[in-house]
Formats: C-alpha cells, structure tokens, sequence
C-alpha cells in the first residue's frame, strides 16, 4: 500500500501514467460498441481488488478461478463476469438508459431517481462548447427558475436570482464549490469555466441541509477531479473572438442637432440664439466651436461627432486552456492552467484573468481518502464606469481632440453645448486604471469508510481574495469644471473559511435502503479594507502618480474590518421503500455571531416526499416511461443584511458628517462622532418557508423527458429597516432593521427535453425551459411602502404591500395634450394632478423567462442554438432624461426626438421639444416605462469533429479527437426596448429594471478548437 | 483505523466547545454607547451636533443640494435670487423657484431631514449628560446642545410651519414619530426655551477654555432669542434683549461688508453665529457643501447656480444717497447686460447706486471679488432663453486674494471656507431697528439703521461703482415710512445671505409683493415670467411628501399643499 502510495505521489508529479503494481492473472479490454472504454472499474466480487483500465481499455487483475469480475462504468450497465480458467476476459458494456445521474446535493451526492426535492442541474459540457468567461454564463437561459443578468461590463458580477426576490436584502444565492461557502458572486469570476465538471441548483428546501444562509437558494459547483481517465489525458482549447457593440441607440447629427434646438426656440416662442448655432432662422452647424476655449482651436466635423462610435471598438477575447487528468485506482489528479482576455467593447476597459487549478485525491488505503483542491487565480479589470450616459450627451459638435491633439470638451458651461465631459476623454484617461485580485479557493478532505456502511468524512474549504484598485480621477481642463487630479486607492483582503464533517451511513435490508448524515459546521466570513485619496499632483502621468507623490493631505476615505461566524449541526437522512416510495428529511440547528446572544440559534427543518409511479404494479403505459411525483417542505434562513452589528447601537466617527471646523481656518477640524445606526437585541433570521410540488416525466421512448414544478415560498420575518422607529424626524441614524414583512413568490418551473435519431443518423435534442414567478409583498413594517435608490428626481420603485418588490412608481400619463405636453391623468381623481397622482407604472419583474436550445449532430458535424428570453417585464429608460429631455439642454439627443410633437406632428408619444424641462416631465412618469420583453439569439455554433481514422491520416495520431467550432453570442436581440440592453442589472433589490445607461452586452463571433491527446 | 475515527471525534468535540466564544462577535471601530458614556464622548457627540449645521448629514433621500445650509434655496424663492443655470439643470428648483411646488420635491425633504438630524444628535448630548454621574460638570456642553437644538428648530419652524417637536424623551425613547399637531406641534415657547436656558448658561465672554469662535456666547443665544420674538411681532421683549447684546459691547461692524467673507475677519467682531466652513488641502470635508453648485461657470467652477434678480439690482438704485423705496421698480436706470453676448458692446449703466451692490451682485464691467471684470454672457450658464438672467452672486464666492478659503473638490466643485453668517452683528442692530420702530420708537431705529448705512459709506468701495450713498439724516415722518426703510434696509444689507424669503413672510402681504416682483423681473428677463404666482400656501414650504408617506400618516400637510 505504501508502494502505490509512492507511485500515486510519483505519477500526480510527472503525469505519468500510473501502471497497475499486481500481479497478473487475468487480462482484457473494456470496450463500449464504440470503442475501448479507458477509467473502466474492474473489481473482484466481495473482496476490495479493484481495477481501472488503461487508456486503450485495458486492464489486468489478480483474481482467482471461479471469483466474480464487476465490470462497470459510468453510463454504462455493470456487467458481471465469472472467472474460469481462461486468462483474457474481454467485455463489452452497453450503455445503460436507466443509469442514473448522480447529482450533487450538498454534503453528498445523490442518485437522480433517489431525489425528491427540486433540484435542477445543468449540461456544463454543452454549455462551455462556446466561449464562456462567466461560469454564471452556464446557468443563463439553461436552468428553470433561475435567471442570470450578466454585467456587460468585463468583470462586472452577474446576478443570479432563483425562483424570483423572496427578500429587500441579499438575494444572492449561497455558491457551494467543492464544499467553500460563499455568497460573493464575484467569485464566478475567478473560476475558469472549463474546470466545472457539475453544477446542481437546490431550488427548495432541500437548501434547508444550508441552513441559515440558504433561503435564496443554493448552487453547488463540482470542479473536474480526473476520475474515470485512464492514463494521463491532455486537453487543449483555444477560442478567438471578436466582440463588438449591438443595438447602440442613433445620436443626432450636428445639423438635426441644431434643428433640435431651433424646433425647442420655436415651441418655447423664444428667438434663437445660440452661441454655436448663430441666431438665423436655420441653425448654422459652424467650423470651429466658438466662445471661450481657452486658446484651443477645435474644428467641427460637418456631421457631428458620433460619441458611441467614438467610444465602442470592436474588441478581442481569446482563451487558453490546457488541463491534464489522470485517474487511477490510486487516486485521480487534474491540473489546468487558463488564460483568458477579454477586452471591453468600450475603449480601455477590459478583464483578464489567469488560473491554475490541482484537484487531487488519494486512495491512501482502501478504506481511506485523502484529496484536495485548489484554484489560483488573479484577475485584473480595467474600467471606469460605464459612460454611455455622457456619450448620448455630448454635443455632436465637439470633435474627439481639439488641433493641437488635446481632448476635445465643451471648455465652459456658457458655450452652449451641454455640460457633459467627453466619455472618450475619461475613458483613455482610465486606460491606466485597475482593479486587480488574486483569489485562492481550495479545500482539503479525508474520507474513510469505517465499516462497509458507514463513512466519515472531514473538510476544511475556503477562499481568499486580495483586491487592489487604482483610480485616478485625472484633470479635465477641458471640462465643466477643472476638476481631477484625484488618486483613490482601495485595498480589501476577504476571506471565508468552513470545516465540515459529516458522517454518513447507508444499509440496503430487502427493500428498505436507508442512507443517513449528521453533520457539524464551522463557518467564518471576515473582511479588511480601506480606501486613500490624495490629490494635487504635480504631474499628471501614470508613471509619477502614487499615493505618496500627491502634495494634498492624505485621507482615509473609509477603513473596515469585521467578521461573523456561524456553527451548525445537521442530520439529513433518505429512506426508500422498494425504491417507489421515497422519503428525505433533514434538520440543521445554525448558531451564528450576527445576532444577539439570545437570537442566535435556531433550527431549519425540511422534508421532502417522493412516489415513484411508474415502480407501481398498476401503472401500464406504452406512452409513458417514467412518472415520479415530488412533494417538499422546508424552512430556511437567510441572514445576510447590511449592516455588521445589527444588534446594538452604533456611533462612528466621520469626517464627512460628524466632525467640525470650529474655528472656520483652513484645516483645523475638531473629531466628532455621531450615532450612525440602532441596534436591535431582538433581530434575527429571516425564514423562507418554500413548498415545492413537481413531477417528473419520461414518455415517447424516453425521447421526451421533463419536469415541472411549483412553487410557493414565503420569505417571513423579512430583515427591515423600522423607519417608524427612525422616521424622518429621527437622528440620522440608521433605522433599526427589526424582523417584520413577508414576501411571497409563487410560481412554476417547466423543463422538457426531446431528443431523437432520425435514421439517416441526424441525432437532435431539444431543451425548452420556461421559468414564472409572482412576487407579492405580503406585509412590510407598519405597512409602510419603500423607496428604492434615488436618481436626479428622486426615486422612481416603491415596494409596498400588495405589489410585487421594486415595482415603478410614478406619475401615469395618457398621451400627449393640445401642446404637445405629456398629459398626465389625475388617477387619484381629486380634480388636481400633482404628486398624489403617482402610482403603479410598471412592473420590473418578467411574467417568464425562457430558454431554448437546440443540439444537433450529423456524422461529424454539430450544431446548437440557443435562444433566450424574458416575457413582459417594464424597464424605466431612465437615461432618456438626458437623451430625449434637455434636463441640459444643448446636450446630445438620441434620433428618438426627430418624432417629437409638433404642431405639424400631432399624431405622436413624444413629447414636445422645448428648452427646459416642462411639466416636471423627467420626474418618475409613465412615459420613461418601456416593455423589456426580449428574445436573443444567445448562441449559434456549428462544430467540426475529426474522427480518429481522419486525424490519424492526417499524422496526427497522437490526438483522439479535435473539435473546431464556429460560434456566435449574442447573434440579435428582438425587443422593442429603446436603449441599448434590455438586460438591466439592478443595483439593489428594491431598484429594480431601472436603465441609467448600461454597458451593453457584447455580440461576440469566435473560433475555437478543442484537442484531446 | 479506530484512532482516527476517535480523533474525528475528539475534533467535533473541541469544534462544539469553541462555538460559545467562536460566535460572539464585537463591532471594530465603532463606538458604542458605553464607550460614549464619559467626557470625551459627549465632546464627540458636542461637535457631533455643530457638524450638522454645515448640513453633512447620515445618509438621507431627497435631493442633496436642497439641504441647502445657507438657505440659498430659501432666496432662490424670494425675490433675491434666480435658480441659476439652465432651466432643465434641476428641475426641482426650477419648480421651487416658479412656484410650481410639488409636495415631493426632493429640496424639501432633504432640508426637512438634516434640520431634524440636527435637532436629534442636540438631544442626544442632551440625554448623554442627563444620564451621566454628574451632569453639573456640563452645563456649558448642555446650554451648547440647547442652543444648536434651538437653531435647528428655529430653521424649521420658519421653513415649514407646523412641525413637531421631538424633545429629548421622545429620542431617548425612540418616539420620533409624532403628529405635528396638539401637544406634540413645535412652538415658539419651545425654541425660545432653549434659547433662554443657553442664554443663563452660556460664557458672557471668551476665555481659554472657551475661545472658539464657532461657539456661541451668553450673548447670541439671546441675539437668537430676541430674534424668534421678532417673528412673533413680541417687539418689546425683541427690542430689550437685542438691545441687551448690543449694550455688551463685544460686536461690532467690519471697516467693509466684505470683510464678512473673507478668511481672515470672517470670525472678527461682526460674527455672531457662523457656519465655520473651512477650506484645506485634501478633501474639503469642512468646506461649503451644499452651496457647491453656486459659482459662475467661469475659471472652471461649478455650475452658474444663485443668481441675483434684477429686481435686487433696481433696489440697490439710489436718489440724494437715499434707497428708492416706493419708485425703485418703475426705473429702469440699471438695465443691464440681458440678451447682450459678450462680444458685443456694452457700456455699465452710470446710474446712481448704493455701493454695497457691488459686494453683493456680480455685474458685467465691474470687478469681480478680484478676478477682473465680470465679461457677461460668457461668464453666465444660463442662455438668455432661460429665466435666470445676467448676474452673478459674490459674497459666498472667494476673493481673489483670499487663497485660504479657496478649494476645489474632486469633480472640480468649490468647497469654500467662506464661513455662512447665520447672524451677524448688522442682523443685529437691523432687527433692533425693526423692534424699536414697531414699538414705536422711530428715532432709535434711525440711529440702528444709521450705523449700518454709516459703514457702507465710509467702507472703500468696488472701483467704477456710482456710489451715492448718504444716511437718513431727517426723522422718518411717519411708523409707515420707518418700518419701509427698515425693511428696506434689510433687503439692501443682507440680500443673498438667506434670510430675505423669511422677512417677506413675516412682513405679509407676500402675495403682492411677489407679483410687483415677478412683473418687475419679467420686464428685464423676458423669459422669467412664466404666469407664476405666490399663493397662501407658499408661506411655509409643505410638508414634504416622502415624509409624511413614511410617517404613516402620523404628519399631516400644511394647509393649501
């Protein structure tokens, strides 16, 4: 044992393949009809002398005349074999139609059939065949009931929401990879896509076995750990793509710009005059930009200047990535190293990212195994915002540089040409700026089986990110103001580590199987940061800026550091009756440090139901294959909140808002503190109760396979702030948060499946998902609505009782009156409109999402489309503000405003142009609400695979299979929305679907190829 | 095998035992109320509470610059001030400004809630040293807190009418939610009950201990007091205790009105109570916030907002040295550069004036606090087609020479030290005049108006200012023409410091006067008027919307809203 022990060590070093040390007796080969099967087990009946087989499917055990030889493989029916006297045993393995998917489901893994909560898992094989950055980018469109808003942005985190908001907290869902914990999305970034051999969802209370940090859901994230290769497997994929903007909304041209503004002088009986334009009765578009520009000659370009063409490139993106894998019966290895770049659409902004992952595991005896994981990676970002809002903006009149190379700018407010600083400006100033971060997540595990049916099995996982940023506000003489000159340096280390240990025992008696856990849990989150700006540098150039080369006074913008902890234990256990009736039950008890002593411990409970009706004598269908019914209860906690003591009164000290110059001279300021939130003693979990219902179906065959579920979950006890404690007569001190409110999503999760062969060998599969929640604010504190982020006007989504979370709210308009202004109607009906007219305007939350993709293969060709979408959801336009309204007026506009009403063009939705806002028209109103509906061609690829005879012929022996692959993202898009991305990531849960000017998603066409040696 | 099954054990063993301690977590960097609870902690709290009068609040909604703690927004609604700017760069303001008042406008929650964070983080010190072993170690730290909780009330009782009281029992109970009416309403006796309790308990005079200029005396709380019994027309009790604070002789006037905004005099013997803005070299966090937007989009500033009317230009017209009271808005003597572009020429109208105008309204062809001469239209962000006319605001801008109070923020915003003179010694002797003439008493408001008149006359004045200005050298003939040149005096002395919209309502007849002013304006700047009308309602700013959403009904709106 020691002996393979060392030769394990010896061959996860080398990569070597690793021969089998016994003796041998009896040889063979595996072999599917399709060819030989490597990673194949081969196992002497009732004694622990195993086998795999080598890379062409070989093997060779010790075994004695009359033992029995298992021969089994993943997908394949086992076969059993009983030895005689013959030395070669070849056996061919069929695949198996019943063999189950074992699915992940925290703490352990479970056979499909044996599941009866709603769990959801994804093909990540089909999903990475195209180029994906973001392992969220895998679940998006692929996964009932859970929606995923990608960030446009390059290293932007993406949202995933399941089954709806269930809280005006944290609605992240708790991401379990190889057993780390964590609700920090950011952490999609950090994984390499190709690594992930598996991705479950617990949708219901089977989260429960989380216990107090689950309500939102779980997704659990197995990364590939070498297991079934036989020999050391090289991969190799390469993608090269171009990205490149889509659906940019059309600016106006310098001239319609000018007509713009004298339609606005004619409705508002104003002369025109315009410092640019001239006075004429037409507005002249001029050379040069007249007025103060301090000495700068700028010249005009006779059609304008197009500021999202100046600010949208086409951008690459490419990706390597190598991985070995090796398993054997003395453990498995994977390594990978993965480089990806992938620079923005927007100039100068952009994400690369490089990893190393080793996964390896032990067999240290028989009983006994050791492993680990481990994925290193640092990321470095480059961006500065997203400034499409400034881009529709600015003037078309101002050039990009000035004559002598300067940037281009408006130079002063008074020369009519709006007051936006020029995006291409901010973002090539920004191309020196970053974010970078080094993450490690790894875990370490022992498991050893005590007796045949009992195991243990110990892990300590966790994860740790470094972040770093550089931001430097530079000066922009050409601005409205000289402002800049500005460095900010944030610096954050975060980390979160879980020891876990579970127990696990199984027994079949008869008909009875009973598999069973307990488990106890240590969790720790912790976080440090800061942040320093200094200003007035003396030069402005990357080399020279750093903190210390700045002549202000250094300042300390925020400083933090807290941690909580939690402790649980847990009992989870499945019992099966003739594998028809199923049962599941689990409990955890979850002590955390985030509340008070008293309000620290409570239990989750869940249980979960499952009739296998096919396994029933009376069910006789030729139709249907398979039918099972589920039913599941659970309760579930969800402890996140902003706030880091929650429980007790807090005062801070605070340059911004507590402290003060009592003698008035320059720099002398006495410290003050003032109370900056109250504490609750009594604040605890929030507790989602979620009732599942589904079924699960196989007909035609087994060609039509799917499930569907619904759901009810109620989020109690919701985590709010009590502003009836701290109303606007208060200190200003944070509200309490108390536990009062519930929200309540009902909904329904369909999947369905059809795959087939025709009999000319096109083989096609198609997926459907549709996914549909309502969302019900059921109670709140005294009923009290709540107001979401506040924009220029204020804030347009309220959350209050009866409505769904984040719905838009303002005041409603029909039409447009006699002129030509929009017509707001008097919903109250008290005779006069005002602001108690507002009301519901729209509804951010979709009616459904869906998904739908096609896989098809022909002899060595496939193809796959993939559409998604989402269904009858508002978006508040909230950046037509400044793109259809002269909120500042000698702005640019969008080509929408060339509809403008006039008295000409009555028969029009677009208000009338003027110059100065009227009617308080940008206030929240209905007329910024647009349907959201869309539907994208997420993906379209068609693949090349070289059969072995073709490689081998063409000298490349060597290779088992190439794959060569065309492919595009984000194809098109059908949606009436106006601005550039219907795709809205909202920044909080109560501002939903507002658009303050996004950074689009990317069309992306790649190439790509995929080697295995 | 056995061991390591009972190491397993021994692990989930000593992994339970830590859990007691492994869960009791203690905030880092933050003070609780036990670390609060001694004298360092209510000096933090102390300056805790001043914090607030630069309006530098917790979090908060509504807009950030209506928090306005000069009250700039408060002139914007007067007669004194324009918005600024384009028409559609707030349209808050421009609604505020027009008239056009929507109870959820976002300038009036924002003030609504930093005067009430004010009067709360008062209490808070106020409960502190109640609850502390010896609260007769504070008395100077309690009369401070009942001074600012006084001031903070003061501000909302004259920007929103009926508001409720939040004493110290309802913050330490956590009652903040109370009606703004019956016993709860906020009176008058409440505000002058602190002024008079800081009043008895404050230092008559500045010593070591207490040499801070941004504290108040003995003697401004009872400047304070007096001036909330003038907005209650209790003339005689104003007249005595504004005499009171004149007879200490510790005040006095500057040689010149503009010594009042400059570093080096701004907390001289003419301050009576100041914001103490600062200005410095790093992020500017004691530097004048909410006023950012007020500087002429020249220089690279930010952002032509607070622009003087022409109908304060026309005021400042004088005949013999004397102001032209009835007649001074059917002279058009001052017209001045409205639709003229700066390249095109013009000539600074040589009408007569009194020379404070041009310390207090940036004009085209005269100096500007030392930056040259004002150029005109491209000095000025708003287009003639907008309502904000051809003027720029200079006592809350720098001088040229004054490099202390100078700063810019990172977006390139100035963050002044210009200290904002919640009262000045001027305020003073004005408000005296005002209680004596109402109470009769002419001859002793001539005197008082005199002063201040005396100072403008001898005081050096801006170079190619048409200076003509003399005193009132003959006795007021009758109560009615003493109270107009009072009044009048007011206007001319303290124009842009944020009290003219307050004097208006407190004098009545708004509605009138504002139409003379909206039909005065609108003669010059063509594009002002716009069919706006003060009506009642506009006395007192509403309630504001969001505030009586989240008090479920508890406020109620003030009458006509």
């Amino acid at each position: 044992m020691k002996n393979n022990f060392k030769t394990s060590i010896l061959s996860l070093f080398t990569f070597l393949l690793s021969v089998g040390m016994y003796a041998q007796t009896v040889n063979g080969t595996v072999a599917s009809e399709d060819g030989p099967l490597p990673g194949a087990t081969v196992q002497v009946k009732g004694t622990d002398n195993g086998t795999s087989t080598d890379f062409d499917g070989n093997y060779s055990i010790e075994a004695s005349s009359g033992d029995v030889l298992i021969v089994s493989f993943v997908g394949f029916a086992t076969v059993e074999v009983t030895v005689g006297n013959q030395d070669q045993i070849n056996v061919t393995l069929e695949m198996d139609s019943e063999l189950e998917e074992i699915i992940v489901t925290g703490y352990r893994s479970q056979a499909r059939g044996s599941i009866t909560g709603s769990v959801a898992t994804v093909e990540v094989a089909d999903a990475i065949k195209v180029p994906v950055t973001n392992a969220a980018e895998i679940l998006q469109g692929r996964v009932a009931g859970v929606t995923v808003v990608n960030n446009g942005q390059p290293g932007g985190a993406p949202i995933v929401r399941i089954r709806g908001y269930g809280t005006p907290n944290n609605n992240d869902p708790l991401f379990v990879i190889d057993g780390v914990q964590t609700t920090d999305a950011f952490v999609l970034n950090s994984i390499n896509p190709n690594d992930i051999k598996d991705i479950s969802v617990l949708k219901d209370g089977a989260a429960a076995i989380y216990g107090a940090r689950a309500s939102n859901g779980v997704i659990l994230i197995s990364t590939k750990t070498g297991k079934g290769t036989k020999g050391t497997k090289l991969s190799v994929d390469l993608s090269y793509g171009i990205q490149s903007a889509a659906n940019l909304p059309t600016l106006l041209t310098a001239q319609q710009h000018g007509d713009m503004l004298w339609q606005s002088y004619a409705n508002d009986g104003t002369p025109p005059s315009h410092i640019q334009y001239g006075s004429g009765s037409t507005p002249v578009v001029p050379n040069t930009i007249q007025g103060n520009t301090k000495g700068k000659t700028l010249n005009v370009n006779p059609n304008g200047t197009d500021w999202f063409d100046a600010i949208f490139d086409p951008a690459p993106v490419s990706n390597i990535n190598v991985s070995l894998s090796n398993g054997s019966e003395d453990g498995n290895v994977y390594f990978s190293i993965n480089h990806l770049k992938r620079d923005g659409i927007i100039i100068e902004s952009g994400f690369e990212r490089f990893g190393i992952r080793l996964n390896s595991d032990f067999n240290v005896t028989d009983n006994l195994r050791i492993g680990q994981t481990l994925n290193v990676s640092t990321e470095k970002e480059r961006s500065h915002g997203s400034y499409t809002q400034e881009a529709m903006r600015m003037s078309p009149l101002i050039p990009l540089t000035a004559t002598d190379g300067t940037y281009g700018g408006i130079y002063v407010t008074s020369n009519n040409l709006g007051n936006a600083t020029s995006p291409f400006a901010t973002h090539n100033r920004a191309a020196d700026d970053y974010g970078k971060s080094t993450r490690i997540i790894g875990s370490v595990y022992a498991e050893i089986d005590i007796t045949d049916n009992l195991s243990a099995r110990t892990s300590i996982n966790g994860s740790t990110r470094t972040f770093m940023n550089r931001v430097f506000d530079d000066y922009t003489p050409e601005g409205e103001t000289n402002s800049g000159g500005a460095l900010h340096e944030q610096v954050f280390n975060q980390y979160e580590w879980n020891w876990s240990t579970t127990v696990n025992w199984n027994k079949t008696i008869g008909d009875h199987a009973v598999d069973a856990l307990l488990g106890y849990e240590a969790v720790k989150n912790y976080g440090k940061g800061h942040q320093m700006t200094r200003n007035q540098f003396l030069f402005d150039t990357t080399s020279f800026v750093l903190l210390s080369t700045g002549t202000g006074t250094p300042n300390v913008d925020y400083a933090y550091e807290n941690w909580n902890t939690l402790v649980g234990s847990f009992v989870n256990a499945s019992y099966s009756y003739k594998r028809k009736y199923l049962f599941t039950g689990s409990v955890r008890t979850d002590k955390t440090s985030r509340f008070s002593k008293d309000q620290q411990d409570d239990l989750f409970p869940s249980a979960s139901l499952g009739w296998v009706i096919d396994k029933e004598s009376f069910f006789n269908s030729s139709l249907i294959n398979s039918l099972k019914l589920r039913v599941s209860y659970g309760e579930i906690g969800n402890q996140s909140l902003p706030a880091a003591n929650p429980d007790v009164n807090i005062s801070a000290l605070s340059e911004g808002s507590a402290f003060y110059s009592f003698t008035g001279e320059r720099g002398n300021v006495t410290t003050g503190a003032a109370l900056t939130s109250v504490g609750n003693p009594n604040l605890t979990w929030e507790t989602a109760v979620s009732r599942n219902i589904g079924l699960d179906f196989s007909m035609m065959d087994s060609k039509l396979a799917g499930s569907i579920d619904l759901f009810k979950n109620s989020t109690t006890d919701l985590i709010v702030r009590d502003n009836s404690v701290i109303s606007t007569t208060a200190i200003d001190a944070g509200a309490p948060f108390v536990n009062k409110g519930e929200v309540e999503n009902t909904g329904v999760d369909l999947q369905l499946n059809y795959g087939s062969e025709t009999s000319s060998g096109l083989k096609y599969n198609f997926d459907f998902n549709v996914s549909s929640y309502k969302n019900e604010v059921v109670s709140l504190v005294n009923d009290t609505p709540a107001f979401g982020s506040n924009y220029r006007e204020g804030a347009m989504t309220r959350t209050a009782v009866g409505y769904p979370i984040s719905h838009f709210y303002g005041k409603p308009h029909d039409g447009l009156d006699s002129n030509g202004r929009l017509n707001f109607t008097d919903s109250n009906g008290d005779g006069i409109v005002n602001d108690s007219d507002r009301t519901i305007i729209g509804n951010p939350h979709p009616d459904f999402t869906f998904g739908f993709n096609t896989n098809l293969a022909y002899g060595n060709w496939d193809m796959s489309v993939f559409f998604n979408g989402s269904q009858g959801n508002d978006v508040y336009n909230w950046a037509k503000i400044f793109s259809e309204f002269p909120t500042f007026v000698h702005g640019g506009r969008t080509d929408a405003v060339l509809n403008s009403w006039t008295p000409q063009n009555t028969n029009t939705g677009q208000p009338a142009l003027s110059m100065g806002v009227k009617n308080g028209e940008t206030a929240p109103n209905s007329f910024f609400v647009e349907d959201g509906s869309f539907i994208r061609l997420k993906s379209l690829q068609l693949g090349y695979n070289f059969s072995s005879a073709d490689l081998s012929s063409r000298g490349l022996g060597s290779v088992d299979s190439m794959r060569v692959y065309v492919s595009a993202t984000n194809l098109f898009t059908i949606t009436d929305y106006t601005g550039m991305d219907p795709e809205i990531a909202a920044s909080d849960a109560l501002t939903l679907g507002v658009d303050g000017g996004t950074y689009p998603a990317a069309r992306i066409v790649s190439i790509g190829l995929n080697l295995n040696f | 095998m056995k061991k390591i099954y009972l190491i397993l054990i021994a692990l989930i063993g000593i992994m339970i035992s830590c859990s007691e301690e492994f869960t009791d977590v203690d905030p880092i960097g933050s003070l609780s109320d036990t670390q609060l609870a001694n004298p360092t902690g209510i000096d933090l709290l102390l300056t805790g509470a001043y914090s607030v009068l630069d309006a530098g609040r917790n979090g908060g909604i509504g807009n950030g610059w209506g928090r306005s703690a000069d009250n700039w927004v408060a002139d914007v609604a007067s007669d004194d001030a324009h918005k600024g700017s384009t028409d559609g760069d707030q349209p808050d303001l421009y609604e505020l400004e027009l008239f056009n008042w929507q109870t959820g406008n976002g300038y009036f929650m924002a003030r609504w809630e930093v005067l009430y964070a004010g009067v709360n983080r008062a209490n808070a010190v106020i409960n502190l040293i109640a609850n502390s072993e010896d609260p007769s170690a504070f008395v100077v730290e309690n009369a401070q807190a009942r001074f600012l909780r006084g001031h903070y009330n003061f501000e909302l009782k004259k920007l929103f009418g009926s508001v409720p009281n939040i004493t110290e029992e309802n913050a330490k109970n956590l009652d903040y939610n109370v009606a703004n009416a019956g016993e709860t309403l906020l009176t008058w006796a409440d505000i002058e009950a602190d002024f008079s309790h800081a009043m008895g308990n404050l230092p008559s005079v500045r010593t070591a201990a207490y040499s801070q200029a941004g504290r108040p005396l003995s003697s401004t709380a009872q400047a304070f007091l007096g001036k909330a019994q003038l907005f209650q027309s209790k003339w005689g009790e104003a007249s005595a205790n504004l005499e009171a604070v004149i007879s200490t002789g510790i005040y006095g006037l500057h040689p010149s009105i503009v010594d009042n905004f400059r570093s080096e005099t701004e907390n001289g013997q003419e301050a009576m109570f100041a914001i103490q803005y600062s200005a410095d070299d790093g992020q500017g966090f004691q530097g004048n916030a909410t006023g950012a937007l007020n500087y002429p989009a020249a220089f690279g500033w930010c952002c032509g907002f607070y622009q003087p009317t022409q109908d304060l230009v026309d005021a400042y017209q004088t005949e013999n040295g004397l102001p032209m009271v009835d007649t001074f808005q059917a002279s058009s003597a001052l017209n001045h550069d409205y639709n003229i572009d700066s390249d095109a020429a013009f000539t600074v109208p040589s009408a007569n004036v009194d020379p404070r105008l041009d310390f207090t309204v940036g004009r085209r062809g005269v100096d500007y606090n030392g930056y040259g001469l004002h150029a005109g239209k491209s000095w000025i962000r708003a287009n003639f087609s907008d309502i904000s006319g051809p003027y720029l605001p200079k006592k809350n801008i720098f001088q040229a020479s004054d490099a202390n109070n100078f700063m810019q923020g990172g977006w390139g915003q100035n963050l002044s030290g210009i200290n904002y003179h919640i009262m000045r010694y001027a305020d003073v002797l004005l408000m005296a005049a005002e209680a004596a003439v109402e109470s009769g008493n002419l001859e002793r408001g001539r005197t008082l108006v005199n002063q201040v008149r005396n100072r403008a006359k001898t005081m050096s004045w801006i170079a190619d200012t048409n200076a003509d200005i003399e005193l009132y050298n003959a006795a007021w003939s009758s109560a009615t023409d003493a109270r107009k040149a009072v009044r009048f005096e007011r206007r001319l002395e303290l124009a842009m410091e944020g009290h003219r919209y307050f004097d208006l309502v407190r004098w009545g007849n708004m509605s009138s006067h504002m139409a003379a002013y909206i039909a005065n304006e609108s003669e010059t700047i063509t594009t002002f008027g716009k069919g706006q009308s003060f009506q009642d309602k506009h006395t007192y700013y509403p309630i504001p919307l969001s505030a009586i959403d989240l008090s479920g009904g508890k406020l109620v709106q003030n009458p006509g809203h």
